[in-house]
């Protein structure tokens, strides 16, 4: 983010606590204008309720939060003219049609984009005239992404907004966020896909218990952690971690998913070392590859689990 | 304004489209109307029951019985004048012919000479009022025929009309006010079952995330229940005169007007039921437990005489109990468990309380 440019997120120190559950416990961040911003974290971590305090659906227990310039708190009716939300869960009224709906929801706003462009956007139309009850659930999600476009907002909050679609319509989604950000929309989404993050977001918060662990460009991230790379293969009991982490080269051993990753400053010599011990127990190594670190590598190095479980 | 209209639009869409809200709200009072018109009402083409009451038991009032028991519509039921009139509220005669002592003398009088008028009575049940017209008809023609064949005509005989309530609940005139209250009674409180639902598919926090202002999603939800009210009011009056011959007595206006207040009352119920309702589920059981003892403790089917004295305590508390009443007074004349003023007042009194519950109460999520 460079500085002086304008800041569509303004967040110091948001608490919100349910009883004993620090649902967010101190968090701070920013988001310029024209970014798209992700929040990456575990069940739990937080993520919805803190975009739900920006939406101005909860108030904050604490810290400072603005939206467009304004204070949630105080200014509700106007930032809530200029945002786009979508929620994570929500089904609409069951009986109207998509049309209907995104008429009536068009209604609300001072100004608003016509029905049959949103429909196109989202590619609705051979659904236009069905009941909301009636769509499939990623027909359903769709939806809720073209009611949260229908005032042609500066700013668009879309929670977990390709969960439950196929990765077809993920990728249209994808297509359409970069469409937004293109033409100067701000976006701030909620994902568990690390594919997802790494593609469209400028820069991401990682959140586990109410706290943000880290936050940057994916890159950057990446980068501040691992210079290395990562050598993988099936994991096999006759290749234990404790020897592996003592081949050539490598940093570190880890397991993921039934996988061995060996992260390594030296890739060559890591496999060599590697090919040769596999050998002596003569085992072949399963499906091995070599990758660079991802955001997956960072979140499980962060938080000790993968993203989702 | 334009988006208070869109939503009720929009609420009009969902209910329409929603056949089992449909039933609920529109079609089962009208049921109520076809099968309490049937089970109460009697057959149409059937005699009309009529106490007669002679207190003059000479050969004039004789022959005047002989004449009304040769019109084809009348079955005469003799007794006093109490008799009748008790028979009369309970509903097993329509209405009571009195012929006064002195009947026979006047037309003794007529004929010497003198000036001589005499007066029929005939109670009958301003509600019922086809019935009441035919009855009154016949004993004015059969009176006519009198005059006429004593004095070429001068007015001897004349026919005085008297009301009087029948308060028999196996009259359908009593029953279609009772059918309106129960019917506005359920659109009101059934409307907690909608709410709950739209507030735990999270449509409500989707537009509460919106710029619309609460005070119109609100309003939206309760002309929309005003709207079928006056439906519900149309129809249920409708068959009521159409089927089963229920006239109106009252000033139309203020039957409207005792409809919406009514509405008003039990839509606050509901809203304030539905603040303390988590799931659907609960809502769909709570209405119910709320609105069946309702119905039947309320007096708007039974007499809640009949109850024993501390169901009948229950029931001067039940607001469904002055809304019966009220549409009662003013619809069909009937007999009163308050005056109308207080009816009115209990009933504005329930809305009062129930809307500072709900704004104090409601949660949007
Ligand atoms: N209304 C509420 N009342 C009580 N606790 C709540 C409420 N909403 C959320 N929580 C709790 O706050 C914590 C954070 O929840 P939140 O929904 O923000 O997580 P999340 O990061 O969005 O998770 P997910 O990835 O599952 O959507 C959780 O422990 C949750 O149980
Ligand atoms: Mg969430």
């Amino acid at each position: 983010m460079t500085q002086g440019s304008e800041l569509v997120i303004r967040v110091a120190d948001l608490k919100k606590h349910y009883g004993d559950v620090r649902a967010v416990d101190g968090v701070t961040f920013e988001v310029a204008r024209g970014e798209v911003f992700g929040m990456l974290g575990p069940n739990g971590a937080g993520k919805t309720t803190t975009i739900e305090v920006l939406e101005g659906l909860r108030p904050p227990d604490s810290g400072t939060v603005e939206v467009l310039g304004l204070d949630v708190l105080r200014h509700p009716q106007s930032i809530k003219q200029r945002i786009g939300v979508q929620l994570q869960s929500v089904s609409l009224y069951p009986r109207l049609t998509v049309t209907e709906l995104l008429d009536l929801f068009g209604s609300f706003f001072n100004h608003h984009v016509p029905t049959k462009q949103l429909i196109d956007a989202v590619d609705l139309g051979e659904r236009a005239h069905a009941w909301a009850m009636n769509l499939s659930g990623g027909q359903q999600q769709r939806l809720s992404i073209a009611l949260a476009l229908v005032n042609d907002p500066e700013l668009v909050f879309l929670d977990e907004p390709t969960t439950g679609l196929d990765p077809q319509a993920r990728r249209s989604l994808w297509d359409l966020i970069r469409g937004l950000q293109d033409k100067g929309t701000s976006v701030m989404l909620t994902t568990h896909y690390m594919e997802e993050a790494t593609e469209l977001c400028n820069r991401v918060a990682i959140m586990d218990h109410g706290h943000i662990l880290e936050m940057g460009a994916v890159s950057d991230l990446i980068g501040r952690r691992f210079r290395e790379r990562a050598v993988f293969f099936d994991s096999n009991p006759k290749l234990p971690m404790e020897l592996l982490a003592r081949l050539g080269g490598v940093s570190r051993a880890a397991q993921e998913e039934g996988q061995t990753v060996l992260y390594s400053n030296d890739v060559p010599g890591t496999v060599g070392a590697l090919l040769a011990t596999a050998d002596e127990v003569s085992v072949e190594p399963r499906n091995l590859g070599i990758r660079q670190a991802t955001l997956e590598d960072v979140f499980l190095d962060l938080t000790g689990r993968a993203l989702r479980d | 304004m334009g988006t208070l209209l869109g939503l009720t639009v929009a609420n009009v869409k969902s209910l329409a489209r929603d056949r089992a809200a449909l039933f609920w709200t529109i079609f089962f009072p009208i049921m109520f109307v076809f099968l309490f018109g049937w089970i109460f009402g009697g057959s149409g083409g059937s005699k009309i029951s009529v106490g007669f009451v002679d207190q003059d038991g000479t050969q004039a009032s004789g022959g005047l019985r002989q004449a009304l028991a040769g019109v084809t519509l009348l079955s005469l039921h003799d007794g006093t004048l109490d008799a009748e009139k008790a028979a009369m509220q309970h509903g097993d005669v329509s209405a009571v012919i009195v012929v006064p002592k002195g009947l026979q003398d006047a037309f003794v009088q007529a004929r010497t000479g003198n000036a001589a008028s005499i007066a029929v009575q005939v109670y009958g049940d301003p509600s019922q009022n086809q019935t009441t017209q035919v009855v009154q008809g016949a004993v004015a023609q059969v009176a006519n025929g009198f005059n006429l064949a004593a004095l070429g005509g001068s007015a001897i005989l004349t026919v005085s009309q008297l009301t009087l309530q029948s308060t028999s609940i196996s009259s359908v005139a009593y029953l279609v006010p009772s059918i309106l209250a129960m019917a506005l009674m359920q659109l009101g409180i059934f409307a907690a079952i909608p709410l709950v639902q739209q507030r735990e598919k999270g449509i409500l926090k989707r537009i509460g995330a919106t710029p619309l202002a609460r005070w119109k999603l609100v309003g939206s939800n309760v002309l929309l229940r005003l709207m079928v009210a006056i439906v519900d009011a149309v129809l249920i009056i409708g068959i009521g005169f159409a089927v089963f011959n229920v006239h109106i007595v009252g000033n139309l206006l203020e039957v409207g007007a005792i409809v919406l207040l009514g509405s008003a009352s039990f839509l606050a119920i509901g809203f304030a039921l539905a603040s303390f309702l988590k799931t659907e589920e609960q809502a769909q059981g709570v209405v119910q437990v709320v609105q069946l003892p309702m119905m039947f403790l309320s007096g708007i089917f039974f007499s809640f005489d009949f109850l024993p004295g501390f169901l009948q305590t229950v029931a001067r508390f039940l607001p469904l109990t002055y809304l019966g009443d009220a549409l009662r007074q003013v619809m069909v004349n009937g007999a009163q468990v308050a005056p109308l003023g207080a009816d009115l007042a209990i009933l504005a009194g329930w809305l009062v309380v129930c809307l500072g519950i709900s704004a104090r109460s409601f949660r949007w999520e």
